[in-house]
């Protein structure tokens, strides 16, 4: 009998903030999320990085939206229900206003074993079709082949002076 | 004292501090030349001016940051003075333009008016302090002090209901946002 494989698996933090320090991310604005526990700890020990630990996702998108305006380098770290959360100001400020507002979106209560369209999370299978009807690009991050992704959803996001998410799919390691 | 007071009074002791403004206190500050320079509105995204200002306050230290809130929008995002508070940024002063109104919407009142304390709310949240001004003789007497102090400062301005159809600068966001990074990127 072969043993189930994972769709998703956790990707090393240090990999992460890795490809963060090449793209020169310099501050980190931050919802708690249970799949990004070992990266925003990480983030957080990390000098090179301003780490700044928000409310609610509205106020992290107008934090960024200052600190890009002031000069800086910023970057979210939320979880999927952050983004039903805060559709108006994802609306006003990175759409609207045209701030680059990359994002990392934990695929919390997601099953790695299962593919996010058949998750029994609500909040799992919504992000993306959410995302989509707004126009907001996203890339998945389900395993280590897909760091690339993370430049690739932070370049779009400065490309189109929009928002970009990187949609975390299983817990950091 | 009425909004218009209060503008004046701020547009003319602001030097060369960042402002951020939002609601009903948009219009006003266009027509009293402040929306060109170091400026941008926090439109269509009530309860955002004190979160705008925290980013450019952090990013920004040189510069004083001034925010023109309205009550009923801070209390859209009321965390944002804990947020603020964590970040500690001592060059921010977070003026609250306080009617206890949703004036834009056509002045209906805010819940628990009478009942909540702004200055206290603010103190309470770790502010490094707050105080409240009632009449704009006050504002012009104390103005040049309360720049001298270390922020996040909140000041509660007592603003007089206006029965009047809500104005807009209509200036466009991305416009001003794009204008505004720009003339800090200029003055480093």
């Amino acid at each position: 009998m072969t043993e189930a494989k994972p769709v998703a698996v956790g990707v090393e933090a240090s990999a992460i903030v890795s490809e963060l320090r090449g793209l020169g991310v310099d501050h980190v604005i931050c919802i708690p999320d249970s799949y990004q526990k070992t990266l925003i700890a990480a983030l957080r020990d990390d000098p090179s990085i301003r780490f700044i630990t928000a409310c609610t996702e509205d106020e992290a998108m107008g934090i960024n939206a200052g600190l890009y305006m002031g000069g800086k380098n910023p970057m979210l770290v939320i979880q999927n229900n952050g983004i039903f959360a805060s559709i108006n100001t994802i609306k006003a400020i990175p759409l609207d206003a045209r701030i680059p507002t990359f994002v990392f979106v934990g695929q919390y209560q997601r099953d790695p074993m299962v593919p996010i369209e058949e998750s029994r999370s609500r909040a799992v299978r919504m992000v993306e079709p959410t995302l989509d009807v707004w126009g907001v690009p996203h890339w998945r991050l389900e395993g280590p082949d897909d760091i690339g992704n993370i430049r690739a959803a932070y370049e779009r996001a400065h490309e189109t002076m929009g928002p970009a998410a990187l949609i975390v799919g299983a817990p950091t390691l | 004292m009425e909004r218009n007071e209060a503008i004046e009074i701020l547009a003319e002791g602001r030097g060369d501090a960042v402002s951020v403004v939002t609601m009903q206190s948009v219009y006003p500050w266009h027509q009293a030349g402040q929306g060109e320079i170091f400026h941008v509105d926090a439109s269509q995204c009530m309860g955002s001016a004190s979160s705008i200002g925290l980013g450019l306050a952090v990013a920004r230290p040189d510069k004083k940051v001034m925010v023109l809130d309205g009550d009923g929008s801070l209390l859209m995002q009321l965390g944002s003075l804990v947020t603020i508070a964590g970040q500690s940024p001592a060059n921010l002063y977070h003026f609250v333009f306080a009617n206890g109104l949703h004036q834009s919407t056509g002045n209906q009142p805010l819940p628990a008016i009478g009942q909540f304390d702004w200055v206290a709310l603010a103190k309470g949240a770790g502010y490094a302090d707050a105080l409240r001004i009632e009449a704009a003789e006050d504002l012009l007497e104390r103005l040049p002090g309360i720049f001298a102090m270390t922020g996040p400062v909140l000041i509660e301005l007592t603003i007089e209901r206006e029965d009047r159809e809500p104005l807009w600068a209509g200036v466009p966001m991305a416009k001003q946002t794009a204008l505004l990074k720009e003339q800090l990127a200029a003055s480093s």
